[in-house]
């Protein structure tokens, strides 16, 4: 395992993507809350360490590597998804709202797909958003295409009619570093339209992801400064599904259905692999659509 | 806006993706323009996904393969060829006379061009399938006979063979075709499909990379400037400019190899007969002579193309000769023993006699050997210098190269061009992926996929054809004893045999 794991301060997001096998610890992620001394999602010890990883964002060979190989896996997340829909999808003019989207990796490509109208990228982390606004311009056709803000969800008006509600909302690798997913799902739901897809990543909250998240990094290695990975915020899927439908007891109303999982493994030397089940142990991608 | 400029655009980047950001470039190249005006060198430069230098038959396919597929066919797209086409687009043959320059397409390569709607357009009434193949050892006589199965020759059907036994391919080992017959059918493609900017007739002259301008950020974008003053910004840039190519040079990417201080002698040649087992089951020969090997080609009815790798100064010799004394050369070459042929061609002519002589004394049989040479079309000889390079890589940031730009090899395995479009095909298909995924088509991390997978496929095959040529360029007794040996062996090991076979058809797997 320690080989495959490289740990550094600025990795941060490539430690969380290669966690990997253990048995289940499930201790609901939507438990109930006091309320929040902080208005937004976001959390200032993530936002500075997004910042030291700035500067290596679009290095191939840089700490954000694993995230670049993992970006064709969210298309085809994404065009699973849609396969999935009673109707068929546009084949024009989709509008993608992509949240926490760091140095553009998703949200760039997302722009240039024949299928897509605008995305709209958003990031609290301002140092993260200047490196996806600086990149951006190498690539002429993403002009007109893609637009960055510097805000969280809270920050970002409310949609009034169908014109400003999206498609397609993501978020990836996000989840994990909310202090409170369900408020802030909560506040993700509406830019929705609907028919229009949420798709997020994230790695469930298992024995290895603390062992090599909390124990490992943090307290015996000491590489990442203790408390920035809160384990505990961990979710696993079944948590999100009950989410949206509104299962157990969730305070989520429903209006979403058709819920899709898909597990990846990273297999050194040869890449990210979907493999049916591992989202019970690992990284997986999730997508629920809201109804028409 | 505009309404000029609008419809300008309209017509200029039909098919472009980033209008907003073209419209201001126009503007602002507007406000650069000289008094002269054409090619605008102080202006920015057009923008294309992808800018392929060189309309050979790599750089053609890739250019045809782009556009008829549909993921790929909106990328705006952009052919650099210094030398007019106008040849290829007035492809009117003589049904009996055929370029000098041919090349042995493998089943594989005839595949990939009909999947990409090309195939249809060759002539293939000039085609020639083969199924076998007679290779032997000109020191030690040993057979290296890779005869498949003697069926599978013919001018008619060649599709249908093809498609007849998958993987068999029906018995065809290759398909022998003219350059010219494949790059006009690959133009009238591209013609056919459209969208694509032909810049004919115009050099490369310079690469550079683009500036940092207030709409967009080119630093990393090769800006081309042709010899007519046009500029093109490309997202990617394809080398398919040949041996000497100035992409790969832009991109500081050595190519490594040596010269074999040989020529590869070529000429259009009529036999006296259709081939021994008459025009539906065509042979190609190879005899391995010390100075290089020399092949005889089928091609529709009598006619033959031969390839005969030989010293520079042999060469020469035998360009010298009379059209009579040369076609007695090349039956020399098949036939005669080579202390024989080393006495051929110290003399100044008289060749037609000596060796007609000289082979009533020499113990050979008729049909192993191609039927007599007895005319060598005019103007058809020619020669080229052999050399062994290959690129250290085949990507680099917004780079790729194809075809001979990132790779030469030894024609005795007829294996050039067929490497070109695998790596033709391969990066098509890296494109395609890139482009279904959001990905920019240019980087160099896009583009890893494609350099892996084509460099280590032509390293091996290179190495083999390689070590082949220098272990028969020797007469020394030991290795000739020990390389007899080695290949009768295989001629004799059934299984050794198909799998060198299905290399020379351009199967695919292991390599
Ligand atoms: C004697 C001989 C026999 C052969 N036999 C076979 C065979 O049987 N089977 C086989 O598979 N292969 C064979 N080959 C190899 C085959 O001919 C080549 O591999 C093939 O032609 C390479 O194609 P290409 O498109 O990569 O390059 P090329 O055919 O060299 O095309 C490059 C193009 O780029 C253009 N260009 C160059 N510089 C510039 C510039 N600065 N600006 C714009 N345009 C430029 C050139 O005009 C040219 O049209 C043989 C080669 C030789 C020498």
């Amino acid at each position: 395992m320690s080989s495959i794991i490289p740990i550094r301060g600025t990795s941060l997001r490539n430690f969380n993507l290669l966690l990997q096998t253990a048995p289940r610890l499930v201790n609901s992620q939507f438990r109930p809350h006091t309320t929040s001394s902080n208005p937004s999602s976001v959390n200032p010890i993530e936002v500075s360490h997004f910042n030291a990883l700035a500067s290596t964002w679009w290095d191939p060979h840089g700490s954000s590597r694993l995230l670049h190989l993992m970006n064709p896996l969210r298309h085809d997340f994404i065009k699973r998804c849609h396969a999935t829909q009673p109707t068929p999808v546009a084949k024009e003019g989709l509008r993608y709202l992509d949240i926490g989207c760091g140095g553009g990796i998703f949200a760039e490509s997302a722009a240039r797909l024949g299928s897509t109208g605008t995305v709209l990228g958003i990031d609290p982390t301002p140092e993260v958003l200047a490196v996806a606004r600086k990149h951006a311009r190498q690539d002429p056709g993403l002009q007109g295409k893609l637009e960055y803000r510097n805000m969280s969800i809270e920050g970002l008006p409310k949609p009034t009619s169908l014109n400003e509600q999206y498609d397609v909302l993501t978020l990836f690798e996000v989840i994990e570093h909310i202090t409170h997913p369900a408020d802030f799902l909560d506040a993700c739901r509406d830019h929705v339209k609907p028919g229009g897809w949420v798709i997020l990543s994230t790695i469930a909250r298992t024995w290895t992801s603390w062992f090599t998240t909390k124990l490992m990094a943090e307290d015996v290695a000491g590489i990442v400064p203790k408390g920035t990975h809160d384990w505990g915020k961990y979710i696993n899927e079944e948590e999100l599904r009950a989410y949206f439908l509104g299962e157990q007891g969730m305070r989520s109303p429903p209006g979403w259905n058709g819920p899709q999982v898909m597990g990846v493994l990273y297999v050194p030397g040869v890449g990210w692999r979907s493999v049916t089940g591992s989202e019970k142990v690992g990284n997986y991608f999730f997508g629920i659509r809201r109804d028409e | 806006m505009n309404p000029v400029l609008s419809s300008l655009r309209a017509r200029q980047l039909s098919g472009v993706r980033c209008r907003t950001c073209a419209r201001l470039l126009r503007r602002e190249k507007r406000s650069f323009a000289t008094a002269s005006g054409a090619g605008d060198p102080e202006g920015d430069p057009e923008i294309y996904d992808v800018v392929c230098v060189g309309g050979g038959p790599a750089g053609l396919s890739l250019l045809a393969a782009l556009r008829s597929h549909p993921t790929t066919s909106r990328l705006r797209l952009a052919l650099i060829e210094t030398q007019s086409l106008t040849p290829l687009r007035t492809f009117a043959p003589q049904p009996d006379s055929y370029s000098n320059r041919c090349s042995s397409l493998t089943p594989a390569s005839v595949g990939f061009l009909d999947g990409i709607g090309a195939w249809r357009h060759v002539r293939r009434e000039r085609v020639m399938s083969y199924g076998g193949m007679r290779v032997w050892d000109g020191v030690s006589g040993e057979s290296i006979g890779f005869d498949v199965d003697g069926g599978g020759g013919g001018v008619e059907g060649v599709k249908e063979e093809r498609e007849g036994t998958e993987g068999s391919n029906g018995g065809v080992v290759a398909y022998m075709n003219e350059n010219v017959n494949l790059t006009s059918a690959l133009l009238r493609r591209i013609e056919e499909l459209g969208g694509v900017d032909i810049l004919e007739g115009e050099k490369v002259e310079d690469i550079a990379f683009g500036e940092d301008t207030p709409t967009a950020d080119l630093t990393s974008w090769p800006v081309i400037t042709t010899s007519s003053g046009t500029r093109l910004a490309a997202r990617l840039l394809v080398g398919a400019d040949g041996a000497n190519s100035p992409v790969r040079t832009f991109a500081g990417i050595e190519s490594r190899g040596w010269d074999y201080n040989r020529v590869g002698l070529v000429a259009t040649l009529k036999l006296s007969g259709p081939g021994w087992g008459g025009e539906g089951k065509k042979i190609a020969y190879q005899r391995f002579l010390p100075t290089g090997p020399v092949a005889m080609l089928p091609l529709p009815g009598n006619m033959s193309t031969l390839v005969w790798s030989t010293t520079p100064a042999l060469a020469a010799r035998l360009k010298s000769l009379s059209p009579e004394d040369f076609c007695a050369m090349v039956n020399a070459a098949f036939r005669l023993r080579t202390p024989d042929l080393k006495f051929l061609h110290t003399i100044e002519g008289g060749q037609k006699d000596e060796v007609s002589w000289r082979e009533t004394h020499t113990k050979f049989s008729r049909e192993q050997v191609p039927q007599d040479v007895v005319a060598v079309q005019p103007g058809s000889i020619a020669s080229f210098p052999l050399k062994f390079r290959h690129a250290d890589s085949y990507i680099s940031q917004r780079i790729a190269l194809v075809g001979d730009a990132a790779h030469s090899v030894h024609p005795l395995a007829g294996q050039g061009l067929n490497q070109g479009q695998g790596d033709v095909e391969a990066l098509t298909q890296n494109i395609i992926y890139n482009v279904e995924h959001g990905a920019d088509i240019g980087t160099r991390m896009n583009l890893e996929g494609y350099g892996k997978e084509r460099y280590w496929r032509n390293h091996v095959l290179m190495g083999v054809v390689d070590k082949l040529h220098k272990l028969y360029a020797t007469e020394n007794l030991g290795v000739v004893r020990v390389r007899s040996l080695g290949l009768g062996i295989v001629d004799r090991l059934e299984g050794v045999k198909g799998w060198v076979m299905r290399r020379a058809a351009g199967e695919r797997g292991l390599f």
